[in-house]
C-alpha cells in the first residue's frame, strides 16, 4: 500500500503551540535556535550574520517568469504537486517551488493566495545570500537557483525574500532552501524546462492560471498576477468588471433551451455574513 | 472512543482490496463481522474513513474520502453503508502518514481526533460541541494553528513545515442529536450525505477530525505519472480554447467537464474551486461566500447554507422535506395535531418548495426546520429527525406511502435518482447495493443529459458503441448499452446483467479509491476529437505509475467483484434477503417518467424516454436469479457460496456466513 509514514518526530502542536525555527550562522557552523516568534521575517535581522542590505549589484534580467491569475486558480494544487513531482520524484505540497494558499471560507477573490517564485530583477534571495548558493545562473537564461550543494540552510534566503510570504521554500528533508528554477533541473521529468522550455506547474494547471513569459513585469507582485482570463471564460458564467452579468449558464443537459433559461435568478444582493 | 486509546493497524495486511472501499470493508469484517448484526448507534459500530493510493497525488478527480459503516439512515435495515466527500481531507491524510482512520467505541463525553502527521491526539470538544459545522471548522483550526492566518508558512514544531490549513471534516448540531439526516461536512459545502454517518459521529459524541500533514506520497514511476497525467488534458475543458465552444459553451453545464456548473443557485461573482487534484472545479466560492463550495443537491435545498451549517444530508433532506409538505396538505401532521410543528414559519423556497435557489443563510422556515431537527425538542421535530422512512414506519403509513410513490423511497429509505424502469442500472445497482447509487458518469453524465439535448453529439448508436468498448471485460457486448425492452437485448436481458455488474464493480473498485462520481468513469467526451473517453485505458495508467504493479483494467474488475461479494457477504449477515431486494409498488404499477437513453428498438438504434414504462415483477424477479448466478451466489436467495467465496480468497467470510447459516 503506498504511503509515507513520517519518521519519529517531535509534533508540539498538542501544546497548541506553533514553533518557527531560525538559524543562527557563525563562521560556518549552524546552530539551531528555537524561538517562539510572530514572523520569520520579523525575526531577521536578530537572525542573520549581518543586517542584510538590498542588492547593491545589478543582475541580468532572468529570460523567464510565471504569470498567474488568481482570479482563475480553482486551487486544485495540481501545480505544487507537480512541482514536487518532476523535481523530487515524490507528491508533496511542502516540497512545492509554488505555493497556493486557500481558505475554503473565505470570500471571492480573497480566498485564494498564489505564490509562485518571481524570478526578481533584484533578486534580494541571491544578494543577501552568504555562501553565494543562491545564484543568477547565466548558463539559463539567467534564472535565479539555488546550488543545494553550497546552501548552508542559515535561511538568510527567505527572510531576505522580497515577497511577503517568502518564496523560497524551505526543503525539511534536506535542510536546505529551494527555490523555482522554471524546470531546469528536473530528474523525473521527460521534457527540457528552463526558459525556452516547459514548466511543470504551467503545464499541468487544468485551469491556465499560470503563464510561462520571457517579459519582465512590472516588478510587484500585481505585476505578475494578470487576467488570463479569455472570452471563454466568461462564456461559462463568471463575471468580472469588464463582464459584469453571468452569461451561459446552464445546468446539466437542460442547457440554454431548457431549465437554465427558466431558472428563476437568484438576486445578486449582499447578503448577510455567511457565518452569523 | 470507549478507550480513548490509538493504535496502529498495518494496511499491508489488506493489500489484496487495493486500498480505499475494499480496504475499509475488510476492515469493518475483521473486527466486527463476527457480531453482526447490531444497530448502527451501537458503540460497536466503526466509522472508517479511507484514502486510496491516488489521494495526496494529482490523479483528476480522485480526492474523496470513503465513509464506511453502519448507516442508520438506511432503511429497514442500517445496512453496512458508503458515502464519501470531496475537498482536502485525504490528501492531508496521506501527506501525514496514514492511510485511513478507523473510529472505534464511544465516548463518555464529546472529544474530536487531531492527526498532525505521525502524532493522533483524542481532544476535548468542549466549545466546540454544539456549534455549527463552519464554526467547529473554524474553532479547530485555530487550536491546531493558534493564530491560524492564510497565507503564511507555519512550522508545526520541528522542521514540519505547511503553508495548507488543517482539513476537518465535522458533525453538525443535527447529527448531534442523533438524528438519522446527519451528514459529514468538510469545508463549507462537500458533504458525506449518504448514510446519516453525521448521526454515528454524534452517537460516539465525536465531533470532528482534524488532519495536517507535512509529508508526501511516493511515486513509484514519477516520470510515468508526470506523461499520464499531461497525456491526461485531451480529455479536460480547455478553458481558454475549448473544442466545439459553439456547441459546448452554452449549456452542457454538468456533462462538459468544464469549470462552474455545480452550483445551480449562484449568480455572484464567483471562482471556479476544484476540491484536491481536480481539473473540473465544478464547486465555486462567491464573493459573500455564500454557497462557497456546495454543488448540485447541496445547493438546491432550501436554505442550503444554513443545511450545510446544521450538518444535514441534501439527499434526505430532499425526501423528508418533500414528505413533511404532503403530510401536511393532508393534515397527518401540522398545526392542531399531535405533530403540530408549533411556531414553524411558512416554507420559503428550495427543492420541491417553490422552485431552485433558496441559497444563503436568511430562509427562516429552513433554518427553523433544521434547529428542530437538531433539538428534537417536540415530537415534530423528533418525527422529523427520524428522516422520511423512518417518520412513514412512526406513523404507520410506510407501506401505503412508499408503495403508492407518495414519498418515493426507492431503495432502501433512500430517494429515487434517475428512473429505475429505464434506467436500470441505476436502479438495478441501487437495489443491489444499499442506497441510491450516485454513480453520475455511467450512463448519466453524459450520456443521458447529452440525449435530453435537442441535438445529441453522438447517435444512440455511436454512444452506445462508444460506452460498450469502454467497459472492459464486457467490450465484446453490443448490446451493453441498450435500455430497451427488447427480450433479447434490454432491460431484462443477459446484457444488463453484465452492465450492472460492470457498474457495481466498477463502483466498488475505482469509485472506492475515492474517485468522484461527476469524472469518472469517462467512457465518452465531448472534449476529445472521437469522443471517446479516458476509462479504461487511464485508470490502470494512473495506477501502475503510482504502485509500481501491472494491473490491467479487467484485474481492477476482478478485485471490484470481490469487494463487492464482501460487501454483500455483511449485507447478509444483517438480513438481507432476496426477497428485500425488491422496488416499491409504483415502480411496477406506475408508469416512469421518462429518461432518453440509447435503446435498440425494432433493429435500430435510437434515443427513447422509455416514457410510461413499468417494470416488470416477474421479469425483474428472473433477472435478480440470473444475476446472482451470474456474480457466484445462490440463486435462490442471493448469498454467496462457498465455492465463489474460496475462489475469491474470503475462506473467512465463507466460515462466519457458515456459522450464521447464511452460506449460499
Amino acid at each position: 500500500m503506498p504511503g509515507s509514514k513520517k519518521p519519529e518526530k517531535e509534533v508540539d502542536a498538542a501544546k497548541n503551540k506553533v514553533s518557527r525555527r531560525t538559524f543562527l550562522a557563525t563562521g560556518g557552523a549552524i546552530v539551531a535556535v528555537d524561538a517562539i516568534v510572530s514572523s520569520a521575517t520579523g525575526n531577521a535581522a536578530a537572525a542573520s550574520p549581518a543586517s542584510p542590505a538590498p542588492a547593491s549589484e545589478s543582475y541580468p534580467a532572468s529570460k523567464g517568469y510565471i504569470l498567474y491569475d488568481s482570479r482563475k486558480c480553482a486551487g486544485c494544487t495540481t501545480c505544487m504537486l507537480s512541482c514536487s513531482l518532476v523535481h523530487y520524484g515524490e507528491q508533496n505540497l511542502a516540497l512545492s517551488r509554488i505555493q497556493i494558499m486557500q481558505d475554503s471560507f473565505g470570500k471571492y477573490p480573497n480566498d485564494i493566495v498564489m505564490a509562485p517564485c518571481l524570478h526578481c530583477v533584484d533578486p534580494t534571495c541571491v544578494s543577501n545570500c552568504p555562501v553565494d548558493a543562491a545564484y543568477v545562473d547565466t548558463d539559463n537564461g539567467n534564472v535565479r537557483r539555488i546550488d543545494t550543494e553550497k546552501c548552508i540552510g542559515c535561511q538568510t534566503c527567505l527572510r531576505e525574500c522580497s515577497q511577503e510570504f517568502h518564496r523560497t521554500v524551505w526543503n525539511t528533508s534536506l535542510n536546505k532552501s529551494s527555490k523555482c528554477d522554471l524546470c531546469i533541473d528536473t530528474p523525473y521529468w521527460s521534457e527540457t524546462g528552463g526558459p525556452g522550455g516547459k514548466q511543470a506547474c504551467v503545464e499541468s494547471c487544468p485551469f491556465k492560471a499560470l503563464k510561462f513569459t520571457d517579459e519582465t513585469p512590472e516588478q510587484t507582485a500585481e505585476g505578475y498576477n494578470v487576467k488570463l482570463r479569455n472570452e471563454h471564460w466568461f462564456r461559462l458564467g463568471f463575471q468580472d468588471e469588464d463582464n459584469p452579468q453571468p452569461a451561459g449558464r446552464g445546468f446539466g443537459g437542460f442547457g440554454a433551451s431548457g431549465e437554465g433559461s427558466r431558472r428563476r435568478k437568484t438576486e445578486s444582493k449582499t447578503q448577510p455574513e455567511a457565518k452569523e | 472512543m470507549t478507550t480513548k486509546q490509538i493504535s496502529q493497524l498495518e494496511t499491508e495486511k489488506y493489500a489484496e482490496f487495493a486500498g480505499g472501499h475494499g480496504m475499509g470493508s475488510a476492515i469493518f469484517f475483521d473486527l466486527v463481522g463476527n457480531q453482526l448484526p447490531f444497530p448502527a448507534f451501537d458503540p460497536r459500530n466503526l466509522v472508517i474513513m479511507t484514502a486510496s493510493p491516488f489521494a495526496g497525488t494529482f490523479v483528476p478527480g480522485s480526492g474523496r474520502c470513503e465513509v464506511q459503516g453502519l448507516g442508520p439512515g438506511l432503511y429497514p435495515v442500517e445496512w453496512f453503508a458508503h458515502s464519501n466527500f470531496g475537498g482536502r481531507f485525504t490528501a492531508q491524510l496521506k501527506f501525514a502518514g496514514w492511510d485511513g482512520i478507523v473510529v472505534e467505541g464511544a465516548s463518555d463525553e464529546p472529544v474530536w481526533i487531531n492527526v498532525v502527521n505521525d502524532q493522533v491526539k483524542i481532544e476535548s470538544a468542549k466549545g466546540v460541541w454544539g456549534l455549527n459545522t463552519w464554526d467547529a471548522q473554524e474553532e479547530i483550526s485555530k487550536r491546531v494553528i493558534p493564530g491560524l492566518k492564510m497565507g503564511e508558512w507555519v512550522e508545526l514544531a520541528q522542521n514540519y513545515h505547511t503553508s495548507q490549513i488543517p482539513a476537518v471534516v465535522t458533525c453538525g448540531p443535527v447529527g448531534e442529536s442523533l438524528s438519522r439526516l446527519g451528514c459529514l461536512l468538510h469545508g463549507p459545502g462537500s458533504q458525506a450525505a449518504l448514510g446519516g454517518f453525521g448521526a454515528v459521529f454524534g452517537s460516539k459524541k465525536l465531533k470532528a477530525i482534524s488532519v495536517l500533514g507535512t509529508g508526501g506520497v511516493p511515486i513509484a514511476d514519477p516520470k510515468a505519472l508526470m506523461d499520464a497525467r499531461l497525456w491526461f488534458r485531451q480529455f479536460q475543458w480547455d478553458v481558454d480554447n475549448p473544442r466545439d465552444p459553439e456547441i459546448f459553451e452554452n449549456g452542457y453545464a454538468l456533462i462538459a467537464g468544464k469549470p462552474k456548473g455545480g452550483n445551480v443557485a449562484n449568480r455572484l461573482p464567483s471562482r471556479a474551486v476544484a476540491c484536491a487534484s481536480c481539473p473540473r472545479g465544478c464547486k465555486e466560492r462567491t464573493e459573500d461566500a455564500s454557497t462557497n463550495e456546495a454543488v448540485c443537491a447541496g445547493t438546491m435545498v432550501g436554505g442550503n447554507d444554513v443545511m450545510h451549517q446544521y450538518g444535514a444530508g441534501h439527499w434526505q433532506v430532499m425526501a423528508t422535506s418533500g414528505y413533511i409538505r404532503a403530510l401536511m396538505r393532508e393534515g397527518v401532521i401540522g398545526e392542531g395535531t399531535e405533530y403540530d410543528p408549533g411556531d414553524l414559519p411558512a416554507q420559503g423556497g428550495g427543492f420541491g418548495g417553490g422552485g431552485f435557489g433558496g441559497g444563503g443563510t436568511g430562509n427562516s422556515y429552513w433554518e427553523a426546520l433544521y434547529k428542530k431537527m437538531s433539538t428534537r425538542d417536540d415530537k415534530f421535530g423528533d418525527l422529523i429527525a427520524e428522516a422520511a422512512a423512518r417518520m412513514a414506519e412512526k406513523l404507520g403509513r410506510y407501506p401505503k406511502d412508499v408503495n403508492d410513490g407518495t414519498v418515493r423511497l426507492t431503495y432502501w429509505g433512500t430517494q429515487e435518482h434517475y428512473t429505475s424502469q429505464v434506467q436500470v442500472d441505476w436502479g438495478y445497482g441501487s437495489i443491489f447495493g444499499e442506497r441510491d447509487l450516485m454513480l453520475h458518469m455511467m450512463s448519466n453524465y453524459p450520456l443521458h443529459w447529452m440525449a435530453q439535448e435537442r441535438n445529441p453529439y453522438l447517435t444512440a448508436e455511436e454512444a452506445s458503441d462508444l460506452y460498450r468498448q469502454a467497459m472492459v471485460p464486457y467490450e465484446d457486448d453490443r448490446y451493453l448499452v441498450d435500455y430497451g425492452e427488447s427480450p433479447e437485448t434490454g432491460i431484462y436481458s443477459d446484457s444488463k446483467i453484465r452492465l450492472v455488474a460492470w457498474v457495481k464493480h466498477y463502483e466498488k473498485f475505482w469509485m472506492g479509491m475515492g474517485f468522484c462520481g461527476w469524472r469518472w468513469p469517462l467512457c465518452i467526451t465531448n472534449n476529445t476529437a472521437d469522443r471517446r473517453g479516458a476509462t479504461p485505458h487511464a485508470e490502470p495508467k494512473f495506477w501502475n505509475a503510482i504502485t509500481g504493479q501491472n494491473m490491467t483494467f479487467a484485474d481492477s474488475m476482478e478485485i471490484g467483484h470481490k469487494i463487492y461479494t464482501l460487501d454483500r457477504s455483511i449485507w447478509v449477515l444483517q438480513g438481507r434477503t432476496k426477497k428485500m431486494e425488491t422496488f416499491p409498488d409504483y415502480i411496477y404499477d406506475q408508469g416512469a417518467g421518462g429518461n432518453i437513453l440509447p435503446m435498440y428498438i425494432d433493429g435500430e438504434w435510437k434515443y427513447d424516454a422509455g416514457r410510461g414504462r413499468k417494470l416488470d415483477r416477474a421479469k425483474f424477479e428472473d433477472f435478480k436469479t440470473r444475476f446472482y448466478k451470474f456474480e457466484g451466489y445462490n440463486p435462490e436467495n442471493g448469498f454467496p457460496t462457498e465455492a465463489t467465496l474460496a475462489e475469491m480468497n474470503m475462506p473467512e467470510v465463507a466460515e462466519t456466513l457458515k456459522k450464521n447459516n447464511k452460506l449460499g
